[in-house]
């Protein structure tokens, strides 16, 4: 096979749809008994990978999570969507509260050279941090080139033509492989597994690792002060006339009087 | 459960369909049209109800034999994992003299039951783990469609084929991880490749194509 072989990383985040509510103890938000599923850049670099399997440019796309028991569930879905096989590198609840960005792009790293993957390929960012870092320091710790942000995909000649959203515009760049992508929204509206899809894929080999296995350890630099919910806005009111509202900016000082 | 009742229940979650790679033979499948199809796996009053789909090696497999009729006339097939029992089906329908379909799950007994009525056809089933042993019944071909899904699964078949070289052992696979890094590989010869029909890449995201091995024998 001279396809490619690809390494997408699936963040388990909580769902896009649930509303978010910070712990009484302002050390984090709460995670129990919420609904998880994979981060939706993620799902998008997946469906990428997937796409670029059924063109036959890639030969091999495995999907990779690092976090607690119920990533699993990721992996299955990134396999139910057409990912061959899966790596869940096992953090538990109380180091994962201390994961950071840098421990996930070393442990991606460290499997990209261990299976000789051509692509490490991400999300732009997931959107309970948002930190935005993963996919550019796997880059920098491989020494290899990067595209960000990217909105399409191209294989010309053997170089990869990424065109990559960035401020006012799109810049189309080419980058050798093996290279680092990340996924931005346009890229493409990822297929939803279905029963049989879903089903089969509980057979496809899904591997348990840990940091450890990586040589990573993670202690964490930072350390979290406190985490606030935004402000909720106050409570407006609705006014008669124009005149009404006229007088009330001029009370507050807002036209002149 | 009793025999009837999983007749009933699958012929009420299923479909005859010619809609796939080897229309000659009309299967009853979980289709776009059922309901389960896009139901969670909870919802499916089936344990892993593999014989509901028609694998992509096994569509590969059942074409390579409706295409080469001849070679398996007046033959005797054993279908390892038949699922919904296509490629034991095939075999009969080009005039195989006896064909054994073997499946472990007794659900998948009656579908494929079910299944030779549709065709009317008749094949022998079987649901005894024919992988834990030597086989102590000479067949002229063993057929593999599909099973490598599994790297410990893959092992399994790999080393039971070894035991049963005297057979010609043909393999469908659409390209799975377990199958292509497997040391099984060395001993493949390649025989055809199809490129599967769209409703069949739709129910297998990511692949586009099957391919026919034959492992070669010492003979």
């Amino acid at each position: 096979m001279s396809g490619l072989r690809v390494l997408v990383g699936c963040k388990r985040v909580i769902d896009y749809a649930v509303k978010i509510r910070v712990k009484p103890d302002k050390t984090g938000v709460v995670t129990d008994g919420v609904k998880h599923s994979m981060n939706p850049f993620d799902e998008i670099a997946v469906e990428e990978a997937v796409r670029m399997k059924e063109k036959k440019i890639v030969s091999e796309v495995v999907a990779v999570s690092c976090g607690p028991a119920q990533c699993q569930e990721i992996l299955r879905t990134a396999m139910a969507m057409g990912a061959d096989r899966a790596i869940h590198v096992e953090v538990d609840a109380k180091n994962y509260d201390t994961m950071l960005p840098l421990h996930v792009a070393k442990i991606l790293s460290k499997i990209a050279q261990e299976e000789k993957a051509d692509i490490v390929f991400t999300g732009k960012q997931a959107i309970d941090d948002d930190a935005n870092q993963t996919a550019q320091m796997v880059a920098g710790i491989l020494n290899w080139p990067q595209a960000t942000f990217a909105s399409k995909i191209e294989k010309v000649d053997g170089n990869l033509k990424v065109t990559r959203e960035i401020d006012g515009g799109l810049e189309t760049i080419s980058v050798k492989l093996p290279a680092v992508i990340s996924s931005d929204l346009r890229l493409n509206e990822p297929r939803y597994a279905t029963l049989p899809n879903i089903m089969k894929a509980k057979k496809k080999p899904l591997v348990k690792k840990t940091p450890k296995d990586y040589g990573v350890e993670l202690t964490s630099t930072q350390q979290v002060l406190k985490v606030d919910e935004p402000l909720t806005r106050q409570a407006g009111s609705k006014l008669g006339s124009v005149e009404e509202l006229v007088q009330k900016l001029r009370d507050a000082g807002l036209v002149p009087s | 459960m009793n025999k009837f009742f999983i007749q009933k229940l699958i012929r009420q979650h299923t479909k005859l369909t010619r809609n796939h790679l080897t229309p000659e033979l009309c299967l009853r499948l979980i289709t776009p049209d059922c309901l389960l199809w896009n139901a969670s796996p909870d919802r499916s009053p089936f344990d892993d109800p593999f014989w509901a789909f028609f694998w992509p090696g096994g569509q590969v497999l059942t074409r390579y034999i409706l295409d080469n009729p001849k070679l398996f006339y007046k033959t005797t097939v054993l279908d390892v994992g038949s699922g919904c029992g296509s490629t034991a089906l095939a075999a009969k329908l080009v005039g195989a003299s006896r064909v054994v379909a073997n499946d472990i799950d007794p659900v998948a007994e009656v579908a494929i039951e079910i299944n030779m009525e549709a065709n009317a056809l008749q094949v022998t089933t079987d649901t005894s783990n024919r992988l834990s042993s030597s086989l102590d019944e000479q067949f002229d071909f063993i057929l593999i469609g599909d099973m490598f899904y599994d790297p410990l699964f893959t092992d399994l078949i790999a080393t039971w084929l070894q035991r049963h070289k005297n057979a010609s052992v043909l393999i469908g696979d659409p390209g799975r991880y377990s199958f292509k890094n497997h040391p099984i590989q060395k001993q493949l010869e390649h025989v055809a490749e199809y490129v599967l029909p769209r409703t069949c890449q739709i129910e297998n995201n990511g692949l586009t194509t099957g391919n026919i091995w034959l492992l070669k024998n010492d003979r």
